[in-house]
């Protein structure tokens, strides 16, 4: 493996709700503050690594081009990475394959998110990140994917949703010591979570995390680099990185395996071959409160479904046997989607040198990890992090006299909505950009078999899984397939969700109840539909649905010609 | 000792006005097949780190990392997007090789253009906000004007630019992938004076994924070495950048030819981007290869058409292909990320 690489320094603006400043602005303060923390200036830094999320939060196409200048990176060789929500633990894994690699010396790595440019509201961003073709005619929003996942995940291990709201009670309180916290309280219970509005079933509004803007920078060196620059270096010890199948109907929401896969990655190159002892501290990604939990499961820091329990029991406590989110994490502190990823890495930083202030966590920590996820619940990206020698057999370094933290008092100007719509320069302007995506070989075939009222599906003739949505090859064995079967349009609610909002958070009349149906033949579970016909409260995950087609001459090649599963059960039926 | 770096696998896919018959996945697949196959490497268990290259809004799509996986083989690897153009994807790979954490990466890049129907828009998006998209001018417009300077200081003439445009066709002849090869209009239409239709690659569908490994992981098979990669960028704002010089072009190659130990005299042939007929001499004058006679033998983008974020990566492909062929052991692969941006990468790559 090559050389060691450290982090050096960190910086970040206060996330808030709607930021005067630019992204670039925000790009700028957080850049700064990294390189001030460690007395630094551009001339010291060889290359910058950018991440940002959708270009379409900050309504710019390519983004990174136009952060650059806030970034730091005029003339300098800079590249921007994404892998979605994972995209801020990513970017220090950008700089440690920057400098691991002998390319850089010193580079800036920066998270920038400017969520409160899309309008009118920034769950517009994530219409466009379902599939084109099969979920995007639905009407799919993102609270949908989420409930679905925290629904399965429930009902795979039996949790109690108290267990699980304990998680935003505790982050929420953590984050009333971080002084760049958008929700940061002292006072909140799991009573109010339980009483929250409920957004999409099991899905509640405190337990979601909010809406924000915001950057976070950090600096990161070689050893020679590190050694000259800081006498306090806190090491990358192991980096790790997964992404799973797009096809996110045809797996088990239950677990997060590719979370697994990216911790053991970085975990085999750490050397830690017992988590639970070796990592003193944790930063796993919480935009939502149950997330925290299954993260905590796939980094193998507790069992499966173990997680919520412990949270429950104060385990995870700032003064608890594993800090999890001392800093108050996305829940607490707010989630500029990739700015909020750096920020566990900043927030791990600050711990292992002793800096973090009133969040600080007791004892010596020497080990600690950050992660993020992301993308349609597929992507996991992970840091270990050590102080000076931590945890590879040396001696800690002797703790320090901790410093206030961060550093500098965080900046960036919070605006009322009225006050963002008034500001001088705010305009206007609609993004009517338009597609017309080839449907190809595999996904045409299967529309025309909608049309007809038939459900088609492909077999790989290696592993012989029965593929649907049908593929022309199989992601698995990586060959071609041509072989096409019709399954019979009934299957079973693998997970649901009674969805009371619509995207841009309005209230509906009537619920939508998103389901994934796992179809009877195909090997690995269905698609994303809606359920029709069905009370609300009857709907229970396992029950058998069948399909409704539209009327014939109402067809037309679209996931839409399938109108809903309804229950086969007539006694549950509705109409 | 980091390890050398060598491309040992290429495939391709597309290189059409249009690719009606394949979804963006299928194209992808079938570029990625043919890359394994030549590079004999099994993606489910010998390649250790993938790379894509892609933009959002060119997909369609937000958060497009979500939609790579499967058609490459990579389920459940590392797999992690540039939002840049090919070549900086494959300059990331060399930096994951010699960090010593992957042996064998695969890097992708695509362009289905023909699914966009409104690239004005799109385009336009990647101006300024604030000073720039008030004005409602487009893109191209930028080349006009970065044309126009370009001539004014580096004394070249708008005939030798209509020449590199006649010359790229000519040159293509052969090339299956130059599906502009034939495409001359009658009337040289103007976009933005100086700059006219001839004179501009058009847009085009394909993919090229290429395979690259460290030497102990290379052997057998006929590597081309990556020796070099630069990588670098001008202003982002139109205010401040330099209208005349592609200084991304001059940064990047400095650092390509420093870390291959090379010349620019030393190179042999050179796949340039060629996005505008103009932007092949400015990149040239900026390498310090404007004397270089063997300069985009397959016709560039001018003849194999506009693959957005494909370009560096069609520019590599081809390079490959001469020094396999043995028309030269020395050559350089250049990209410009396209308008309105002022980046670009820079491969040296030598054979034997």
């Amino acid at each position: 493996m090559g050389s060691r690489v450290a982090v050096i320094g960190a910086g970040m603006t206060r996330f808030v709700r709607r930021a005067q400043e630019t992204g670039k602005e925000l790009a700028w303060i957080a850049s700064r503050a990294a390189l001030d923390s460690c007395e630094l200036t551009l001339d010291g830094i060889d290359a910058v690594c950018l991440t940002s999320a959708p270009d379409a939060f900050d309504g710019v196409h390519r983004k990174g081009d136009y952060l650059a200048d806030g970034a730091g990176a005029w003339a300098k060789p800079y590249i921007r990475t994404y892998v979605g929500g994972g995209s801020g633990v990513f970017t220090a894994i950008q700089g440690w394959y920057t400098v691991a690699s002998g390319m850089a010396d010193v580079v800036l790595c920066v998270a920038e998110e400017k969520m409160s440019s899309c309008q009118p509201h920034p769950q517009g961003a994530f219409l466009t990140i379902f599939d084109n073709i099969l979920e995007r005619p639905l009407g799919p929003n993102l609270l949908w994917i989420f409930a679905l996942e925290m629904q399965r995940y429930m009902h795979a291990y039996g949790l109690d949703k108290r267990d699980i709201a304990a998680v935003a009670v505790k982050n929420k309180r953590n984050a009333a010591d971080h002084p760049a916290a958008l929700l940061g309280q002292t006072d909140i219970t799991v009573d109010d979570v339980l009483a929250s509005d409920v957004l999409a079933w099991p899905v509640q509004r405190l337990d979601v995390s909010p809406i924000s803007d915001g950057a976070v920078a950090i600096v990161m060196a070689s050893e020679d680099a590190a050694r000259r620059l800081t006498d306090r270096p806190v090491w990358v010890d192991g980096v790790g990185w997964n992404l799973d199948s797009t096809y996110w109907t045809n797996r088990d929401l239950a677990y997060p395996e590719y979370v697994e896969n990216a911790a053991r990655m970085a975990y085999g190159m750490a050397g830690i071959t017992e988590p639970r002892k070796q990592i003193h501290v944790a930063e796993p990604y919480d935009p939502f409160d149950y997330k925290e939990l299954h993260h905590l499961e796939g980094l193998m820091l507790f069992d499966k479904g173990k997680a919520p329990e412990a949270a429950a029991d104060g385990v995870t406590a700032r003064d608890g046997d594993l800090p999890c989110c001392p800093s108050g994490g996305l829940l607490g502190v707010g989630n500029p989607i990739a700015a909020a990823g750096l920020m566990k890495v900043a927030e791990i930083y600050w711990q292992l040198r002793g800096e973090a202030g009133a969040r600080q966590v007791p004892g010596t920590p020497e080990r600690g990890v950050a992660q993020a996820w992301g993308d349609l619940m597929q992507v996991g990206t992970v840091v270990v992090m050590g102080a000076d020698e931590g945890g590879r057999g040396g001696s800690a370094t002797p703790p320090q006299a901790p410093r206030a933290t961060p550093p500098q008092a965080p900046r960036a100007t919070a605006l009322s909505e009225s006050e963002f719509r008034l500001a001088p320069g705010a305009r206007d302007e609609p993004f009517d950009a338009a597609y017309e995506w080839d449907a190809g070989e595999a996904m045409g075939r299967f529309l025309a078999g909608l049309e007809e009222a038939t459900l088609l599906a492909t077999r790989c003739s290696r592993c012989e899984r029965v593929l649907l949505p049908p593929r022309m090859f199989c992601e698995r064995c990586f060959l071609p397939i041509d072989d096409w079967i019709a399954l019979e349009p009934i299957g079973i609610v693998e997970t649901f969700s009674i969805c009371h909002v619509t995207w841009d958070m309005q209230p509906l009349v009537e619920p939508q109840i998103p389901a994934v149906v796992r179809i009877d033949g195909a090997s690995e579970g269905g698609f994303l539909h809606l359920l029709g016909e069905a009370r609300p409260g009857d709907v229970t995950i396992g029950m058998e649905v069948e399909a409704v087609w539209k009327r014939p001459e109402e067809r037309e090649g679209s996931i839409l010609d399938l109108a809903f599963f309804r229950p086969r059960d007539l006694a549950l039926r509705t109409a | 000792m980091k390890p050398r770096v060598a491309v040992v696998g290429v495939g391709w896919s597309g290189f059409a006005p249009a690719t009606p018959s394949l979804s963006y996945k299928e194209l992808m697949f079938e570029a990625a097949r043919y890359a394994y196959a030549d590079g004999a490497v099994d993606p489910r268990s010998e390649i250790d780190s993938f790379v894509c290259c892609s933009e959002d809004l060119e997909e369609g799509t937000s958060i497009f990392d979500e939609y790579v996986p499967d058609q490459l083989g990579a389920v459940q690897r590392p797999v992690q997007t540039i939002a840049s153009d090919g070549l900086f994807g494959l300059a990331t790979a060399v930096m994951l090789i010699r960090s010593g954490i992957a042996g064998v990466v695969a890097v992708e890049a695509h362009s289905k253009a023909s699914d966009v129907v409104s690239h004005g828009r799109v385009a336009r998006f990647a101006l300024d906000p604030v000073l720039n998209r008030p004005l409602d001018i487009s893109v191209l417009a930028i080349a006009g004007l970065e044309m126009r300077r370009y001539l004014e200081v580096s004394g070249r003439s708008l005939e030798e630019c209509l020449a590199v445009g006649e010359r790229s066709r000519e040159l293509a002849r052969g090339n299956v992938r130059a599906s502009y090869a034939s495409a001359v209009d009658d009337d040289d239409e103007p976009l933005f004076d100086p700059l006219t239709r001839r004179q501009a690659a058009r847009s085009a569908d394909g993919c090229v994924v290429m395979v690259l490994a460290s030497a102990d992981r290379a052997s057998g098979g006929d590597p081309v070495w990556v020796d070099g990669v630069g990588w670098s960028q001008d202003a982002p704002s139109l205010e401040s950048r330099d209208w005349a010089r592609a200084v991304y072009a001059e940064r990047s190659a400095r650092s390509a030819f420093e870390r291959a130990g090379l010349e620019p005299r030393d190179i042999q042939v050179a796949e340039v981007d060629d996005t505008f007929a103009y932007k092949q001499l400015q990149h040239l004058d900026a390498m310090g290869l404007d004397r270089l006679e063997h300069v985009n033998r397959s016709g560039g983008a001018l003849s194999e058409g506009h693959l957005h974020e494909a370009n560096g990566l069609a520019r590599a492909l081809a390079l490959v292909e001469q020094l396999r062929a043995g028309e030269a052991d020395v050559g350089v692969a250049q990209s410009w990320r396209g308008l309105p941006s002022a980046s670009g990468a820079v491969a040296v790559m030598t054979r034997g």
